[in-house]
């Protein structure tokens, strides 16, 4: 078989590129041309960011720039060199889930789990910005993103939960604490 | 015996827990909180078993849960663990971190980007296609077309007329023309382009109608069995009973034309594939599938290799309610390419291709008349359906019974005509989506009865509270419906919404409605009937000595929580935390086949199969539990991760304890589970469509806001009440609720497959495909009623497509209300609805849509008899309910016969007619007419 060497179809220059992507520096050479979500996803490795459409209308590849929620397939990479990019997978802290990541486990916020990603970052934005948001201010934070599995009922029913674990302080316990003993101790009274 | 002697009783007995001088344990008595020695494997977190909840065990196995639908086959594995609490999905944590891979995500190394050609053209003979140039572009490692895969295949073994590429022909724009594989997606591109495809353009149809008709070149030919030289790909013909007898004595009559648009089912992940054939020669696909094992065998048939070569891997899966149900043609490119250069190839699509693809809702044009006579009884259904199926067949051979099958419940009828065709035409193939064929007719048919209720004076919800089928009774087409939570349902919602003091009642402007589903939990008969004896789920478990159990399933997790489901049934068999509890059930590899996730049937059955798994294992820990204990193994019970003697629940022995005493002699513990339908239906030709194990009801309730100036409709709130038989995971059930309701409200209000003039697609994207957004969705309060099914696991029924059913005929009879204007188009936009608005101010000679009146409604006698009819019905379903063997009841005794034989055993008139009579052709209704041509094969003229 022939290897070739890349470009092949008359191509655009490629250019260094550098921002901080979940909390990581990254730099390498990109498309001058490449939109971000494709960036992301098959340089950066953050396969958590979907693509639905392509085109800004289902908001299943939304990231954060420095804290703002945006849809990554209509941001040229360039736009964002040096900027600070938070991905799905940069919201929770080790094996300590963020808040709106447990609620949406526990509340049904997330069914096939396809727009989750993109609800995840967009709520998480809201939060960071209000911690106590309204029924009104959340469906305005995700008029952006569709999901076609949950109805967003129990959606919005999360981030209202993950609010109240906020505001609380309280943390989310760690994924890898230990799980069920299968040689429990019989205790009738407890 | 009360939550309180018991645990005064638990105490006594741990008191009474023997101990030796020594404070060593004797026997197996244990002391709370004191381990006599710990086990290898053990040293999980949570060190002691929770007291068995008590309200969660039935009150026929001595726990506190009311049975008010009586007792059920699987009460004494309830070990109140899991089953009917809210449960997160087993994989919601690997969702919410961005780790779940779905078909796009799915990397491999060395892998090449597939694209693929389509036709522009709607229909054309593909008379050559150069590849050349594509091949010889640097970069590109290998193009295909039809003529490297000619193989038919097709979901329906009846119906294969997919092909992976065009051979000979293009069917719809967008249809499959040839692939190419190369390094990146600019190139792949590129060569797509560099491919030149010599088209002869032939005359394409799309008018619905313009199928019935012969036509020189019909989309596909079936050689004797073609009908006519027509392209009507299907047709039925369905009578029970006499409906002109029915007929001449109705009091009422109602009678409708109805569009219904084509929708997609705008699942949020596009279709991906990746193909890769290992160094030993065996393929393995990946990709977001909801029937892997009808995938393989299409492969293996297009491949041309047994299927054990080929390893079908479901990735997860974005959303597919029924628009990743069918083998689809790319999934085929991706493995030939695959083959042909030697990489993995991975295919991703546009949004605009999920387009092309499609199988969505069928559109359709349904007319239907419906009789009630001056008891107020429902004496007649007709109903004619005509739905354009595209270019393809997909599932639809089965819609076409189903758009007339599944509305003979839940009420009962004096006679049913149906007559229903599928014709081609060259657009993308409409196919199976949430709710299957029974969506459109159902939204005629209830928005029927609100009619027939308005034109007799009486409530419409009292009119289907009197006419509804009782429990464990036969459909006039020989259904066996065992449970029926319709009743409930309906009672429910019309109490929680204030439904007396709204309906008829509200100004202009504000309305509520009621609509109701039937839907199926399975469907009774495989698509693949060839291995008759197979099960249709199969479920194997292994424990080995870790304690933690593996299940393997095929059954295909969409995002509905089917993992989660078996893993519940799981734990709840053997008192297990469901962190105990793995699910494996992505592979084909290492997973039993499962026929997939369709027709609301992965819960019912698959929990069923998990169930009878799992009692095998319990079987083995209560032996072994015998053996250790010396107490007889009826007395013992499962609690949580603890098997313990009922009369004494201080001598019994750890979950762990009683395995590794199970693994003595043989080491993992593995069982294996299945379900099968039991026989059921009636004889004559189509009986089997729409069979089913069980059947779900639901009814709902909705609240609108019309404004009359704009036609603007928002849906302010609904009430939904399901009958899923038993809630599982209620968390889930409300999630499939809820989400039925916004689909649903998407094809009443906003959703539709717009084709131009020259009947291109014009909104392939999620722009000008109007799904509703937050704000769009009212309010919806989830109301789960338990029927408790007898053949159901644990009592269950699906919840997934039944709930979608009744929120359309539900805002367009509330639209009604608010604005009396009757709509037979949807979706109810505001240029649809206004035009309405005028043509009911014209003709009534009303100067100003705001003059316009709101229906109002006088009740007449027929109310009465109609709320005492239901009184003793609703006693008479009660009794049904709980005695344990019901004397059979046919639909018909509602209109004298005899409730124990079948109504075409006792009365000719009732016989199954399913080929038109002489002299139907005369006046045949729009799909009735399909009868005119005559099959090829009786014809004479073909071989
Ligand atoms: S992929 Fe960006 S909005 Fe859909
Ligand atoms: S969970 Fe499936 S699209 Fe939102």
């Amino acid at each position: 078989m022939v290897q070739y060497s890349l470009p092949l179809v008359p191509g655009p220059d490629k250019v260094r590129w550098n921002a901080s992507v979940n909390g990581v520096n990254v730099d390498f050479f990109i498309d001058s041309n490449a939109i971000l979500l494709d960036v992301l996803r098959d340089q950066s490795g953050s396969l958590g960011t979907k693509r639905g459409c392509d085109m800004g209308t289902c908001g299943c590849c939304s990231v954060m720039i420095n804290g703002t929620p945006k849809l990554s397939c209509l941001v040229l990479a360039q736009e964002v060199r040096d900027c600070e990019i938070t991905t799905v997978e940069g919201l929770s802290s080790g094996h300590h889930l963020h808040p709106i990541q447990q609620t949406f486990a526990d509340c049904g916020g997330s069914q096939c789990g396809f727009c989750t990603p993109g609800f995840l970052v967009v709520s998480a934005a809201l939060l960071e910005k209000n911690p106590s948001p309204s029924e009104a201010e959340i469906k305005t934070a995700i008029e952006g993103n569709l999901c076609r599995c949950t109805g967003y009922q129990q959606i919005v029913e999360s981030i209202s939960k993950a609010s109240e674990i906020l505001v609380s302080g309280r943390r989310v316990g760690n994924s890898t604490s230990s799980k069920s003993d299968p040689h429990p101790g019989f205790s009738g009274s407890e | 015996m009360s939550d309180n002697d018991r645990s005064i009783k638990s105490k006594e007995a741990s008191e009474r827990d023997v101990t030796s001088e020594s404070g060593e344990m004797v026997g197996y008595r244990q002391q709370p909180g004191k381990l006599p020695f710990s086990k290898p494997g053990s040293g999980g977190r949570n060190r002691f078993s929770k007291p068995t909840d008590y309200s969660r065990i039935p009150e026929s196995q001595g726990g506190s849960l009311k049975q008010p639908w009586g007792p059920h086959r699987h009460d004494d594995l309830v070990s109140g663990q899991v089953i009917g609490k809210p449960t997160s999905l087993v994989d919601s944590n690997w969702k919410v971190t961005g780790q779940a891979k779905y078909g796009d995500d799915i990397r491999l190394q060395g892998e090449v980007i597939g694209r693929i050609l389509r036709s522009p053209h709607h229909y054309a003979r593909v008379l050559s296609i150069d590849i050349s140039k594509a091949l010889e572009l640097p970069g590109v490692l290998g193009v295909a077309t039809g003529e490297d895969a000619p193989g038919k295949f097709g979901v329906l073994p009846v119906t294969k007329d997919e092909h992976a590429m065009a051979v000979e022909k293009v069917r719809h724009v967008g249809d499959l023309v040839a692939c190419v594989a190369a390094i990146d997606e600019p190139t792949a591109r590129e060569a797509c382009r560099l491919i030149e495809v010599e088209y002869e353009v032939l005359d394409s149809i799309h008018d619905i109608k313009q199928g019935l008709e012969d036509s020189e070149n019909p989309i596909h030919d079936r050689g004797k069995y073609h009908i006519g030289d027509s392209n009507v790909q299907k047709r039925v013909f369905q009578q029970f009973g006499n409906i002109s007898d029915m007929k001449d004595s109705s009091l009422a009559s109602h009678e409708s034309n109805w569009t219904f648009t084509g929708v997609n089912h705008g699942f949020t992940e596009p279709h991906a594939v990746v193909a890769h054939w290992d160094p030993s020669g065996r393929l393995t696909l990946y990709t977001p599938q909801q029937v892997p094992h009808y995938l393989h065998r299409a492969l293996a048939d297009v491949l041309d290799i047994p299927m054990h070569q080929i390893n079908v891997y479901r990735t997860f899966v974005g959303g597919g309610f029924g628009g990743k149900s069918d083998p689809f043609p790319h999934e085929m490119c991706a493995a030939i390419l695959a083959r042909k250069t030697g990489r993995p190839v991975r295919i991703n699509f546009d949004r605009e291709e999920v387009f092309w693809v499609n199988r969505g809702r069928h559109p359709s044009k349904i007319s239907m008349s419906l009789h009630a006579d001056s008891e107020g009884r429902l004496c007649g259904i007709e109903t004619d359906a005509l739905i354009d199926g595209g270019a393809f067949a997909s599932f639809g051979h089965v819609t076409t019974y189903y758009n007339g099958v599944l509305h003979t419940a839940p009420y009962e009828i004096g006679a049913f005509h149906y007559t229903g065709a599928r014709v081609w035409t060259n657009k993308p193939a409409s196919g199976a989506m949430r709710g299957h064929g029974a969506v459109n007719s159902r939204c005629a048919v209830e928005t029927g009865i609100d009619d027939l209720a308005e034109q007799l004076g009486v409530d419409p919800i009292d009119f289907r509270l009197a006419n509804l089928l009782p429990p464990h009774s036969a459909t006039i087409t020989g259904f066996r419906v065992t449970s029926i939570g319709m009743r409930e349902c309906l009672e429910r919602v019309k109490e929680e919404s204030g439904w007396d003091e709204k309906f008829r009642k509200m100004p202009l402007g504000k309305g509520i409605g009621i609509g109701c589903g039937f839907f199926i939990s399975g469907s009774g008969l495989p698509i693949h009937w060839d291995p008759n004896k197979f099960p249709h789920a199969t479920v194997h478990l292994k424990i080995d000595m870790d304690g933690g159990v593996t299940v393997h399933t095929g059954a295909a997790d969409i995002g509905q929580g089917s993992d989660t489901v078996v893993a519940q049934s799981v734990a709840e068999v053997l008192g297990l935390p469901l962190d105990m509890i793995r699910v494996r059930s992505k592979e084909s590899d290492t997973s039993p086949v499962d026929l997939g996730s369709y027709s609301s049937r992965v819960t019912f059955m698959n929990a069923n199969a998990a169930i009878s798994a799992a009692m095998e294992i319990r079987n083995e820990l209560l032996e072994a539990t015998s053996e250790i204990t010396g107490s007889k193994i009826e007395g013992l019970v499962i609690g949580d991760r603890r098997i313990f003697d009922k009369r004494d629940p201080a001598v019994g022995v750890s979950y762990l304890e009683a395995l590794h005493k199970a693994q003595e002699d043989k080491g993992a513990l593995v069982s294996s589970g299945s379900y099968r339908t039991p026989p059921m239906g009636r004889a004559h030709k189509g009986a089997a469509a729409g069979l089913a194990p069980a059947y779900s009801f639901s009814a709902y309730v909705a609240e609108v806001d019309v404004d009359v100036e704009t036609g603007q409709t928002k849906v302010t709130k609904v009430w939904a009440a399901h009958d899923c038989g038993k809630a599982l995971n209620p968390l889930a059930v409300e999630g499939q609720i809820i989400g039925s309701c916004h689909m649903g409200l998407g094809q009443v209000l906003s959703e539709e497959m717009k084709y131009g003039r020259t009947g291109h697609l014009l909104n392939p994207d999620l722009l000008d495909y109007k799904i509703p957004t937050v704000h769009e969705m009212p309010d919806v309060t989830p109301i789960i009623v338990e029927s408790n099914d007898p053949e159901g696991p644990f009592g269950a029924k699906e919840a997934g497509e039944g709930p979608l059913l009744p929120i359309l005929p539900a805002v367009v009879n509330a639209v009604y209300d608010a604005i009396g204007v009757r709509v037979s188009e949807l979706p109810i936009t505001p240029d649809r609805l206004y035009k309405a608005i005028e043509r009911r101010c014209k003709s009534e000679g009303i100067g100003e849509p705001s003059d316009m009146a709101p229906p109002r409604l006088e009740f007449t006698s027929l109310q009465e008899t109609l709320q005492r009819r239901s009184i003793d019905h609703s006693k008479r379903d009660k009794e049904r309910r709980l005695t344990d063997s019901p004397s059979p009841y046919h639909n018909g005794a509602l209109f004298g016969l005899d409730p124990e034989i079948p109504g075409d055993e006792q009365d000719s008139r009732w016989a199954a007619v399913v080929i038109p009579p002489d002299g139907y052709l005369e006046d045949p209704g729009l799909a009735g007419s399909a009868w005119k041509h005559t099959e090829r094969r009786y014809r004479g003229d073909v071989e």
